[in-house]
């Protein structure tokens, strides 16, 4: 109980330091007047535009002292007010470009996760297995490749091989299509995400694999009887996934970065995009709810993977 | 097939084990021949390196895919070298099981104790869960494991390295195995703990009529528990006899040096270890002649030259391997030289 206080102290603490680094840079590096007004910030001739400009700061609170903005926005944010979205006509609600941004990014994250893992386990077991055979050899040469090829490379051979030559899957994703449509379209994006993911799980659980082979228990399972398959399955792998769950909620994290450029080659217009063109335009409501959204995913993520120790190894329940 | 008590259950003819590595190739086990009758309890006795865990896991078939077994092992009138471990696996666990060093290491630990002991019989007695579940309580009870109930649901870090070591034999008894392997069973284990384990396996022994070996490095741990004893030496059987004679008239050299090298309890306090001095031979390039002559204080030219051929002693059942064993006027000449000179000790007083 007591450490799962400390947990959260700890996520809030995260969530609080990263708001701030990403609330002061936003205001420090650009004009926040400039941004919202345009080329109208710098008017000061006419008393219309002096006017327009005491407005626009009485609004967004750009008189007050960079920490009470903070304060501000902040409370604001908690209760799920992430403000307007600036430079656009009729300064719609962050909100809503979240609401239809998130859906599809979340989308695609889990489907890479899901092609990851369903790829990487099977693959680690059969590696482990017959270890430093050729076949075990060639397999850790595909995985180098998965992991060295930049993804923006890997996207373009996916859509070359799955889309142009074999004609499997679209190459366009249409948010208004219905959801298992949707899902058809996302594989490409999903397997240009996973496949370096399931690479990178693969190479730690086969390795963690063929030292949990070589524990006394599971020469006590073969000498029980136990098949092949089902020491492998009932007595190896459970020992083995540890490295691989902290690895699997690190490079969520880097999944989502990893999501920017996947949104780019394959046009989907999702969180990823939406980060990029707020960053552009220097639209920091946006920047700010994005990159806090992000981050809580991530605590998120890394308290799961905390609980999932616990749920597998007894010895961590109990102390 | 089911033995008979009494009957031979295990014969090994000129079993050899070898392991292919970058070195070469290293003869592990290296022409081992015994037998052993169902219901009897044998103990293979030597230093690590001697072979002797190897020759157990090579009779059970349990070994890496860089062994090369040739040889015979008949088990149960079967020939059983040669077979697949998809074959050998409905001996393992059922007709033949093993209880390993380590207690703490050879139990899942993320694996129920209850689910560890249930696993061999529901694979190889097809008993449902109620039926596995009840079993299991009642082996928990046959190893004195108190409030046995509650032990199923509990894991292997919840319990202390002799009942671990308790919970493995339960599992190795399990299926009624006719053949039970013990590979230094006690060696991790605390001093007091060391004498139940063993006086359980012994206990079970009998009660099932079941055949044990006792793998060990301690003469003592053999003396008291089996009725047969190999001393191994260089992957090689150097003495063979019922326990009785052997302590009485041990005829190796390295025999009479294991011996020499148990501490006694008539020892004044601070006196040396006596030790073997030198290494156990290399397996890859075994000296020529007797493995041990290069460390035997009683080697003569002959022995590094020739290797002396297993010999049977005045007693039945009994033999050895030595040109110039304890006994011989070669022998005892020597020996009376190295007590002048103060490098043996005097006694030779054997233990029974």
């Amino acid at each position: 109980m007591r450490y799962w206080l400390q947990r959260l102290g700890a996520a809030l603490a995260l969530l609080l330091a990263v708001s701030m680094l990403t609330f002061g840079a936003m205001n420090l590096l650009g004009d926040p007047l400039f941004n919202i007004l345009g080329p109208a910030a710098s008017d000061t001739s006419t008393e219309e535009g002096r006017q327009i400009i005491a407005d626009a700061k009485a609004e967004y609170n750009l008189d007050e002292p960079l920490p009470v903005r903070y304060v501000k926005w902040g409370s604001a944010f908690v209760t799920g007010d992430f403000g307007v979205q600036f430079s656009v006509d009729g300064q719609p609600p962050v909100a809503d470009l979240i609401k239809e941004r998130l859906p599809r990014t979340l989308m695609l994250l889990i489907m890479a996760q899901l092609i990851a893992v369903t790829l990487a386990i099977p693959w680690a077991l059969w590696s482990a297995s017959r270890a430093d055979s050729v076949v075990d050899k060639m397999s850790t040469a595909t995985t180098f490749l998965f992991i060295a090829l930049p993804n923006f490379a890997l996207a373009v051979l996916i859509k070359y091989v799955l889309s142009i030559k074999f004609e499997i899957f679209p190459l366009i994703f249409n948010a208004a299509d219905p959801f298992w449509t949707r899902v058809w379209q996302m594989v490409m994006p999903a397997l240009t995400l996973g496949l370096p993911a399931a690479a990178v799980y693969q190479r730690l659980l086969r390795t963690d694999l063929i030292t949990t082979l070589q524990e006394d228990f599971i020469l006590t399972a073969r000498a029980k009887g136990v098949s092949r398959r089902n020491v492998l399955f009932k007595h190896a792998l459970r020992p083995s996934l540890f490295s691989f769950i902290t690895i699997f909620g690190i490079t969520t994290g880097a999944l989502i970065g990893g999501a920017l450029v996947v949104e780019q080659v394959f046009i989907i217009p999702g969180l990823g995009s939406a980060i990029v063109e707020a960053i552009l335009r220097e639209d920091f409501p946006v920047v700010l709810a994005i990159v806090m959204l992000v981050t809580a995913a991530f605590v998120v993520i890394n308290v799961i993977v905390d609980l999932v120790y616990s749920l597998i190894d007894p010895r961590v329940r109990a102390s | 097939m089911r033995v008979e008590a009494g009957a031979v259950l295990l014969e090994l003819d000129d079993l050899k084990t070898h392991f292919k590595t970058e070195r070469g190739l290293v003869r592990a086990v290296d022409g081992v021949t015994l037998k052993l009758r169902r219901g009897e309890s044998l103990g293979v006795v030597g230093e690590s390196g001697s072979g002797k865990t190897v020759l157990s896991r090579s009779i059970m078939g349990l070994l890496p895919s860089t062994a090369v077994r040739h040889g015979s092992v008949r088990f149960a009138g079967q020939e059983i070298q040669g077979m697949s471990s998809k074959q050998m696996r409905h001996l393992w666990g059922a007709e033949m099981s093993m209880v390993f060093q380590n207690p703490l290491n050879s139990l899942n630990p993320l694996m129920k104790i209850g689910k560890q002991i249930v696993e061999p019989l529901k694979l190889h007695l097809g008993m449902d869960k109620d039926n596995a579940r009840a079993t299991a309580v009642q082996l928990l009870r046959d190893v004195r494991i108190p409030e046995a109930e509650r032990r199923l649901n509990q894991y292997p870090h919840e319990l202390s390295g002799g009942m671990r070591q308790r919970v493995m034999i339960a599992i190795a008894l399990a299926c009624g195995p006719t053949l039970l392997f013990a590979d230094e069973p006690t060696t991790a284990l605390d001093v007091t703990v060391q004498a139940q384990i063993l006086d359980l396996i012994n206990e079970q022994r009998r009660d099932r009529d079941m055949s044990v070996i006792l793998v060990t490095h301690d003469l003592g741990v053999v003396a008291g528990h089996t009725d047969q004893i190999a001393v191994m030496y260089g992957g090689k059987l150097v003495e063979y006899a019922p326990t009785k004679i052997l302590f009485a008239d041990m005829k190796m050299p390295y025999t009479k040096s294991l011996m020499r090298s148990i501490p006694k309890m008539a020892d004044p306090s601070h006196s040396r270890l006596a030790t073997i001095p030198g290494r156990p031979p290399d397996l890859v390039n075994p000296p020529k002649g007797c493995n041990f002559a290069p460390r035997c204080a009683y080697a003569q030219d002959r022995c590094h030259v020739e290797e002396p051929p297993l010999t049977e002693a005045k007693d039945a059942g009994h033999v050895f391997a030595c040109w110039y064993p304890v006994g011989s006027p070669e022998f005892e000449r020597k020996d009376a030289e190295l007590q002048e000179q103060g490098i043996m000790p005097a006694d030779s007083a054997a233990v029974s």
